[in-house]
């Protein structure tokens, strides 16, 4: 009996179980694409040059769970405030204690794994999703990568599941231990916004002193190496909820001294807004790192994909070396242009390649040298055949060799002395174009007929700027695809992390909205009320994340050729984009609720 | 003053139900008139129908059929910001659950009628307090609802329906939470606004003591009005002994 009673009290408030729902399988579909990516060690190796993106996964992954943590507690809250009328109810009309118990435990599970298993298949959908239009978008290569990945399934089942058996526990306390009188009637009341000077002085400044050490530690990540990231992660974490913490309520008391208090319902919302931040401060400070995160995680994914010419250029001074080649090849390096060319000769001896010194000095060859200790950025240098003896990059000549004579050492003899050299006589071709990628096509079909005259020649001996490229690229578009990977799902957590925790509060709202309406407010000022509270819980986190995006990507000056704040904008416009659509959805189901 | 209306209800009716499914109506053909600066009490039992009457008299319900009128303006056809301009200037009102934002202080509370049609803030805050100091809750107005009793909040909610001036002022059973020396507080102070500044008040309850406070009371039971009673110039007490007497005949 109890157990119908329990159904027909689910199918009474379908629209709130609607947003339960929504929440939690967005939370674990999100997690298994995160986790997707993460649990694949192959994947991983595979995509990225960098050692150091396992361990950032590594932590991504703890940061999730704490976050998932969160909000399952706040997703359960929910579930609690919304039944506990219902199990007052039952209590009165005399249902034992043990009965209720159980049917807790029960619908608590039942709603967790219901929502964990959709949203693992959602979850699935949108890896597929999400992957082909990036690599479609983007013109990225991707190896081992698989939507499904069964590690990643039953990663996020397990957690889900040990978080809501948690829930369900909770809850069981929660509910037996309260007399039912106090279920029935426990509509909270808001607390009052206390300004406590000394308090909340102190918390401003612990709250900066941590940013500045978090801040610090991703700037100095060159000697602090993975510990900066941790440092980083949990002093901006603490100092980001302290400054909420201390700062708004202030902010509102000041904000409520100007005359656009006064104005329509700006007093008001002003109020909700002093009343609520105290429990927005958790969800606020979790939602501004994991914009930042996010929006971090975009920007570095396109500034990498943005190093690879650069890269490329830096490696060598020339796109390609041809040896012998034949006259096809001649016209094809012709009709590209060639900003610079030479021809050498060479003659191939045991263990060393002779060339003439005299058309190293009539032709120089161009190293990139680095330019110092520290920087991958890097000039070009003329060299005759004295200086290219002697210089430390003089290998960039020998990567543009054949594959037999790339592990050779080079000598340069005068012209008489090379005459006396009685192996056979070859020509090193070497040209570089303007801009690689914009040659890519007629490179590819160069080096391949090369590769089809030396067999030796893989693609990663062909050494000047094409070849790296190649190398780069498939290394980058790796890190790329993760960056752009996580923002998404990162800003799909926090968004729907947001949007929950707003929407958990709208039925509270729901009365003041109805008071408001009754004493004469017109319907355009209350949506404008909405408009502008929910603005303010979107517009706060995503200032914060921003100054710390802005801090973070200093993290990665060390490991990027030139800034990683060139073409900054262009993220950030994709992110602002997204989120303001998170917004207005927010905004039109809140409205639906508050409203009717 | 003494025989201008200030409102006028007409043949009101009010069904619930869409026609074709088991219809109920609530309110059978209602005729009154509310003259200015009178203190009007409406009562009946539970399910007699005087809460869909108040709530249409306050616009907050349409009648099925029927004209109310207050202030010379027709009020059933009204909709959108009409509406919501008529509440917040025409109209006071008292909810027996004080109906007050638990986010806002005693002064924001009062203060949002005048905020919502932007008043300038210099106006605002001699506003408040002269209301507030009228209705002697100068020394709360920082307070917040949950900070103060049941009798200190439904006077914030007084001094918030009467800080527009309102042409009327509608009380449904705002003594109803109340214990009885704040309700009979409360009543003393709308006998003193109803004789000092003329408002009109328009009171619904069941409770007799609140009633004796009125100068006519129109009784209501399923869905029309039965009887009425006039004060006159008789005592409090006599008016309540009254009541009582026709409250033991008319509900049998």
């Amino acid at each position: 009996m109890l157990t119908k009673l329990a159904m027909t009290g689910f199918k009474n408030r379908w629209r709130d179980y609607l947003v339960l729902f929504s929440g939690l399988i967005m939370s674990s579909a999100i997690f298994y694409m995160f986790e997707a990516l993460a649990t694949n060690k192959q994947f991983l190796s595979s995509n990225s040059g960098i050692s150091l993106a396992g361990q950032i996964f590594q932590f991504g992954s703890v940061l999730l769970t704490i976050i998932t943590l969160v909000y399952i507690s706040y997703a359960n809250s929910f579930l609690l405030s919304m039944r506990k009328r219902d199990y007052g109810l039952f209590m009165l009309v005399g249902a034992r204690k043990s009965k209720i118990g159980q049917l807790i435990w029960l619908e608590t599970l039942l709603v967790g794994i219901t929502a964990t298993i959709v949203g693992i298949a959602l979850g699935t959908i949108l890896t597929v999703g999400v992957s082909k239009l990036l690599v479609s978008s983007l013109g990225l290569t991707l190896h081992h990568f698989a939507a499904w990945y069964t590690p990643a399934a039953s990663t996020t089942l397990l957690l889900y599941v040990g978080l809501f058996l948690l829930a369900g526990f909770f809850n069981l306390i929660a509910l037996t231990k309260t007399p039912a009188l106090k279920l029935l009637h426990s509509n909270d009341q808001p607390n009052r916004p206390r300004l406590k000077p000394f308090r909340q002085l102190v918390e401003v400044i612990i709250g900066l002193i941590s940013i500045a050490i978090g801040y610090w530690a991703m700037s100095d990540l060159k000697n602090l190496q993975m510990a900066g990231i941790g440092i980083a992660l949990v002093t901006i974490v603490i100092g980001t909820y302290l400054l909420f913490n201390a700062i708004f309520v202030w902010l509102v008391v000041l904000l409520k001294q100007f005359n656009f208090a006064h104005r329509g319902l700006n007093g008001f919302t002003l109020s909700q807004l002093s009343f609520r931040i105290r429990n927005y401060t958790k969800i606020l400070s979790i939602v501004a790192m994991l914009f930042a995160l996010a929006l971090g995680a975009i920007t570095v994914g396109m500034g990498f994909h943005r190093q690879v010419p650069l890269m490329a250029n830096s490696s060598n001074a020339y796109d390609m070396g041809i040896v012998n080649a034949t006259t096809a090849q001649k016209k094809q390096i012709a009709k590209l242009n060639p900003t610079n060319q030479a021809n050498y000769h060479f003659k191939v001896g045991k263990k060393v390649v002779y060339y003439r010194a005299s058309e190293f000095n009539q032709h120089p060859f161009t190293t990139m040298d680095q330019k110092s200790k520290n920087q991958i950025d890097s000039v070009a240098k003329q060299n005759n055949a004295k200086q290219l003896a002697k210089s430390m990059t003089s290998y960039q000549l020998s990567q543009l060799q054949a594959s037999a004579n790339q592990n050779m050492s080079q000598v340069f003899l005068s012209d008489a002395a090379y005459a006396k050299i009685t192996s056979k006589q070859s020509t090193l071709t070497i040209f570089a174009t303007k801009d690689v990628a914009k040659h890519m096509n007629a490179l590819k079909h160069l080096a391949a007929s090369q590769q089809r005259r030396d067999k030796g020649l893989t693609e990663s001996m062909l050494g000047g700027r094409y070849g790296n490229y190649i190398i780069v690229n498939g290394m980058y578009s790796g890190l790329e695809f993760m960056g752009f990977f996580l923002g998404v799902a990162f800003l799909a957590m926090l968004a729907s992390c947001l949007m929950f925790k707003i929407l958990s509060g709208a039925a509270a709202d729901r009365n003041r909205y109805k008071m408001l309406n009754k004493i004469g407010t017109r319907q355009s000022q209350l949506r404008a009320a909405i408009r502008k509270e929910i603005a303010v819980l979107f517009i706060l986190p995503g200032i914060v994340g921003v100054i710390h995006v802005l801090f973070g990507l200093k993290m990665f000056t060390f490991i990027m050729v030139g800034s990683p704040y060139t073409g900054i904008w262009l993220p950030f416009l994709i992110f602002a984009a997204l989120y303001v659509i998170y917004y207005l959805i927010t905004v039109s189901i809140y409205r639906r609720i508050v409203l009717e | 003053m003494a025989n201008t209306p200030i409102m006028t209800v007409a043949d009101l009716h009010k069904t619930y139900g869409k026609p074709g499914t088991k219809q109920y109506e609530a309110l059978k053909g209602i005729d009154f008139e509310v003259n200015a600066g009178e203190f009007v009490g409406i009562m009946g039992a539970s399910g007699s129908g005087k809460t869909t009457l108040l709530n249409m008299l306050a616009t907050l319900d349409q009648p099925t059929s029927g004209e109310v009128t207050i202030n010379q303006q027709p009020i059933t056809h009204l909709k959108g910001n009409q509406l919501a301009d008529f509440r917040a200037k025409e109209i006071g009102f008292i909810f027996q659950d004080f109906n007050l934002l638990e986010t806002m202080t005693a002064f924001e509370n009062i203060a949002l009628p005048l905020t919502l049609q932007n008043v300038a803030a210099k106006k605002i805050k001699p506003a408040v307090e002269m209301v507030a100091s009228q209705l002697g809750i100068s020394q709360f107005l920082n307070n917040y609802p949950n900070e103060l009793s049941g009798g200190q909040k439904q006077r914030v909610a007084a001094a918030r329906a009467l800080i527009n001036e309102p042409a009327m002022l509608f009380g449904d059973e705002p003594t109803g939470a109340l214990d009885s020396k704040s309700a009979r507080e409360l009543l003393d102070l709308f006998t003193t606004i109803n004789r000092e500044q003329a408002v009109s008040i328009l009171l619904v309850t069941h409770d007799p003591f609140s009633a004796s406070y009125c100068q006519r009371i129109l009784f209501i039971k399923d869905g029309k009005i039965g009887q009425e009673l006039h004060r006159g110039d008789r005592s409090r007490t006599d008016f309540y002994q009254q009541i009582l007497d026709t409250l033991g005949t008319f509900e049998q």
